[in-house]
């Protein structure tokens, strides 16, 4: 298939060269601080290895040495980690991905990349960071700490919760296949996978992508199961539902949401893979019709909205009253509405398809579900900034990041209240004002997941982050998230349409597209960088940072704020300490805690 | 799953979740999910591998996701294997059940529900066409005595299991066997009666898969129903290689009652799907 190549091709061809070195490079740098991390975290040395010698860290031996504990670990706190470590990657590609749509779009005319390039990134960066990124690494969270907050000793099922994860590797391969085994094209059907466009695209890079997805999908689901059966049957006796904390709420519900959205999209996508190899008419013109695709899809598509955003307003709800000195404000209602969202999200799906030609009054009632469903996420935005309000606030990292969340929900969510008005939908449906929307919504997680990483950094590695990075980290990815999505939001308003590779066509003020698109470039720039300061904080800081001495590094007890996974940190500091570790410590200061700097 | 308490120095109590397992010596160390998870990747790969092989230029060759596939499907059930008989099985009287019960049956309640969103979309794609002009071409004859003998024998399955279970509460273990083993040889004669329906339509009246819209719903839900009968009856069996090992008393029957739930559904499934499917398209109101 080499013969004959043109001039556009030779690019196409040295644009996906560079994408897989690039990959590549990041893969070996990831595998590389595994490796080193996997040396310091070891519970058991290698040295000590069937020898039984040397009490360490925990003072027994539950666990193999080398990369073996890796592969075979069936401890909720491993396994979070490596839920983590896996999201760190595609993150990294789903980033990367974004970035080189963004210089493409730089100027109107396709000059760095083919338009078929462009589909299959922008289909890559969906996939990888929705389905690949965002649900794992709310697991990785929810692993760690859940069974600790609710005083378990493990999850209910911790083989289960070992194979959902070992699931998720080789899904990622069969999504990303289509960029790495030669002679096929990439998928190009943007990550709702309509049909007809997705029956009809020949590469076999589609059914690929398919499978991995319903892999991912299997994995997923058994992390739900496994987070209900966890909840409810393994919480410690003096954990009721009363005093169930806010973050475990939300993991409960965003598990419930998945054990019936996630399996339904699994069948959807098996339908699809049948209509494309084997004939059948699921969603085909003459049989299902490309509508039913939409409403199976989006019946999923919508609760993972929600599933994507109720654990990170559970982080929210536990980190931002700390450093607010104060206890999170209504409580209660922060449940309520978590639980009115659960069930309001499978109500909401229409929305997406306000533009199908569908009968008015189902419309209007998917309307006013929509607008309802605004209400329960406002409640819980009143009460972050209520229990903020005459708070003792301690601007540490995680708090930045949680205002940031704050702030950038709350623009998300207004632009969204004006999409789910029918009228207005109408005229900015397809445009870049919708990609503004959720993306500020996007944003908005991936402040909160920043947020959980710097609160529980001390926890899960024993050691402090550097806060300067943190904070130059916290204000690059703020401002380079406004600047690009507000600079979206602007596009749509002048109409322009969204997924389109180039726009020099004269569809609209081409001038003030090419500067508003440069300044959405900059911003991702500045989002990419942050990124990269972020990396280069949590991997060092991890290696070389200094130990954390106390078992309250946050100095939350001084407010009754002390929760139990803490609670559980103080023996393990304790341990470590008497034990004397085994590198030597660094000189300890009070410059240690994030307040002093 | 089998739980023992360490020896922790902290003396805050902690269950080491798989103590019998590969890696031996550890508490928190399995090499059956990963082997499994290998496996269960292997079979999906392989399914990749196979369309990839399809068509005249065709990068793999036709027998590389066969191949694949059915390598894929043995590791699975390596670790599967594994994964039962550690967590289950070989320390069945010792280990502390009392403990596992509750989550394990909530553990099936929940797959159960997300059974219902799995079959779900089919029936939705169902409803679909059914709305539509009906009957959408030449169907077969739907209520033919095969499909209500084996729809009687699912039902009948579904009894037997019940009071094999009922028997196993009073201590009556030789019923509970005998009971056990006549539902798996109903399950597999309803397996038997799908494979005699298939054939009849596919080879006798030359309806496939690809025959047209009805017949994507026909052979996409009772495929997906034939596979959870399959699964069930290797459950069942399971559940009767177990009792001939002597597993199982009115004080310890987890796995019975959690199959059971199971069966019933798929039973369930099957009269739903029965009123929907074959009754509900050879009639027309």
């Amino acid at each position: 298939m080499i013969s004959g190549l043109t001039p556009l091709a030779v690019t196409s061809v040295t644009t996906s060269v560079a994408l897989t070195v690039s990959m590549g490079l990041v893969l070996i740098a990831v595998i590389a601080w595994l490796a080193r991390l996997e040396d310091v975290r070891s519970y058991v040395p290698t040295s000590d290895i069937g020898g039984g010698a040397g009490h360490t860290e925990y003072g027994h031996e539950e666990k193999p040495g080398g990369i073996t504990r890796w592969l075979t670990t069936v401890d909720h706190k491993d396994i979070g980690v490596l839920y983590g470590v896996y999201s760190v990657i595609t993150l990294a590609w789903g980033g990367l991905s974004v970035l080189i749509m963004r210089t493409e779009l730089l100027d109107p005319p396709a000059t760095l990349i083919q338009s078929t390039t462009y589909n299959a990134l922008l289909t890559s960066h969906g996939i990888t960071l929705l389905f690949l990124f965002g649900t794992p690494i709310l697991a990785a969270f929810a692993n760690y700490f859940v069974p600790l907050l609710i005083g378990a000793d493990d999850m209910a099922f911790p083989r289960i919760n070992s194979i959902a994860f070992w699931l998720l590797p080789p899904g990622a391969l069969l999504i990303w296949a289509g960029f790495f085994i030669p002679g096929i094209a990439p998928s190009q059907t943007s990550w709702t996978m309509y049909t007809p466009l997705s029956i009809q695209q020949p590469s076999p890079a589609v059914d690929l992508m398919l499978l991995g997805l319903h892999l991912t999908g299997v994995s997923a689901t058994m992390g739900a199961i496994n987070f209900i059966a966890t909840i409810f049957t393994e919480r410690a006796e003096e954990v009721s539902w009363a005093n169930l904390d806010i973050f475990s709420w939300t993991v409960l519900t965003q598990s419930g949401l998945i054990l019936f959205s996630f399996p339904l999209l699994g069948s959807a996508l098996v339908m699809l893979l049948l209509d494309r190899n084997f004939g059948t008419t699921f969603f085909t013109v003459e049989g299902g019709s490309p509508i039913l695709w939409q409403n199976l899809f989006w019946f999923f598509g919508h609760p993972e909205v929600y599933i994507l955003v109720l654990p990170p307003m559970g982080l929210i709800s536990i980190i931002l009253p700390k450093f607010s000195g104060r206890k999170l404000f209504g409580f209660k209602f922060v449940v309520y509405s978590t639980l009115a969202i659960g069930v309001l999200s499978f109500g909401v799906w229409a929305h997406h398809m306000f533009a199908t030609g569908m009968d008015p009054r189902l419309r209007a009632s998917f309307m006013a579900v929509t607008l309802a469903i605004a209400v329960p996420s406002a409640v819980k935005t009143f009460n972050w900034i209520t229990t903020m309000w005459n708070g003792r606030l301690r601007l540490t990292a995680p708090m930045l990041f949680c205002i940031g969340f704050v702030s950038l929900f709350i623009i998300g969510g207004v632009t969204g209240v004006f999409l789910a008005s029918i009228p207005v939908d109408l005229v900015l449906h397809d445009t870049y004002y919708v990609v503004g929307h959720f993306h500020f919504i996007l944003m908005a997680i991936l402040a909160a997941v920043f947020a959980g990483i710097y609160y529980w950094f001390p926890l899960y590695t024993g050691k402090w982050y550097q806060p300067k990075l943190a904070k130059i980290h916290f204000w690059l990815f703020m401002i380079g998230s406004n600047l690009t999505f507000l600079a979206m939001i602007l596009l749509g308003y002048n109409g322009m349409p969204r997924r389109y590779a180039t726009y020099n066509v004269d569809i609209g003020p081409v001038a003030l597209f090419t500067d508003l698109h440069q300044i959405a470039t900059v911003g991702a720039y500045l989002i990419g960088f942050s990124g990269l300061v972020f990396l280069w904080n949590i991997v060092q800081s991890w290696l070389e940072g200094p130990r954390v001495e106390e078992s309250d590094p946050w100095d939350l007890a001084q407010d009754g704020l002390l929760t139990k996974e803490w609670e559980w940190f103080d023996p393990q500091q304790e341990m470590t300490l008497a034990d004397g570790g085994s590198e030597a410590r660094p000189p300890q200061s009070d410059d240690d805690t994030e307040e002093t700097t | 799953m089998s739980t023992t308490e360490d020896d922790s120095t902290d003396g805050h109590s902690h269950h080491l979740p798989a103590v019998e397992d590969w890696p031996q010596g550890f508490g928190e160390a399995s090499w059956w999910p990963f082997v499994t998870a290998l496996g269960a990747a292997g079979l999906y790969v392989g399914a990749g591998l196979f369309l990839l092989g399809q068509g005249d230029d065709a990068l793999v060759g036709a027998n590389v996701g066969p191949a694949t596939i059915i390598a894929g499907v043995v590791l699975f059930l390596v670790g599967l294997y594994g994964w039962i008989y550690h967590g289950f099985v070989k320390h069945y009287w010792s280990r502390d059940a009392e403990d596992s019960t509750g989550k394990l049956r909530w553990g099936m309640l929940l797959f159960l529900g997300t059974e219902v969103a799995t079959f779900g979309a089919g029936f939705v794609y169902y409803f679909f066409i059914r709305v539509g002009p009906w009957p959408p071409g030449e169907l077969p004859d739907l209520l033919s005595s095969l499909v209500l003998a084996n729809t009687a024998i699912l039902i009948l399955s579904s009894v037997t299991l019940h009071f094999a279970h009922s028997a196993l509460r009073n201590g009556n273990r030789r019923r509970f066997a005998g009971l056990l083993g006549t539902t798996v040889l109903l399950g597999v004669v309803f397996l038997a009666g799908q494979v005699l329906e298939y054939y009849e339509f596919i080879v006798g009246e030359g309806f496939t898969l690809s025959s047209g819209i009805y017949f994507s719903a026909f052979f996409g839900l009772t495929g997906l129903h034939g596979l959870h009968v399959t699964l069930g009856v290797i459950l069942l069996a399971l559940l009767s290689v177990r009792t001939l090992y002597g597993h199982y008393s009115p004080e310890r029957h987890t796995s019975v009652s959690t199959v059971t739930m199971y069966w019933h559904f798929v039973d369930a499934v099957w009269i739903f799907l029965v009123a929907t499917l074959y009754v509900g398209a050879a009639f027309t109101l």
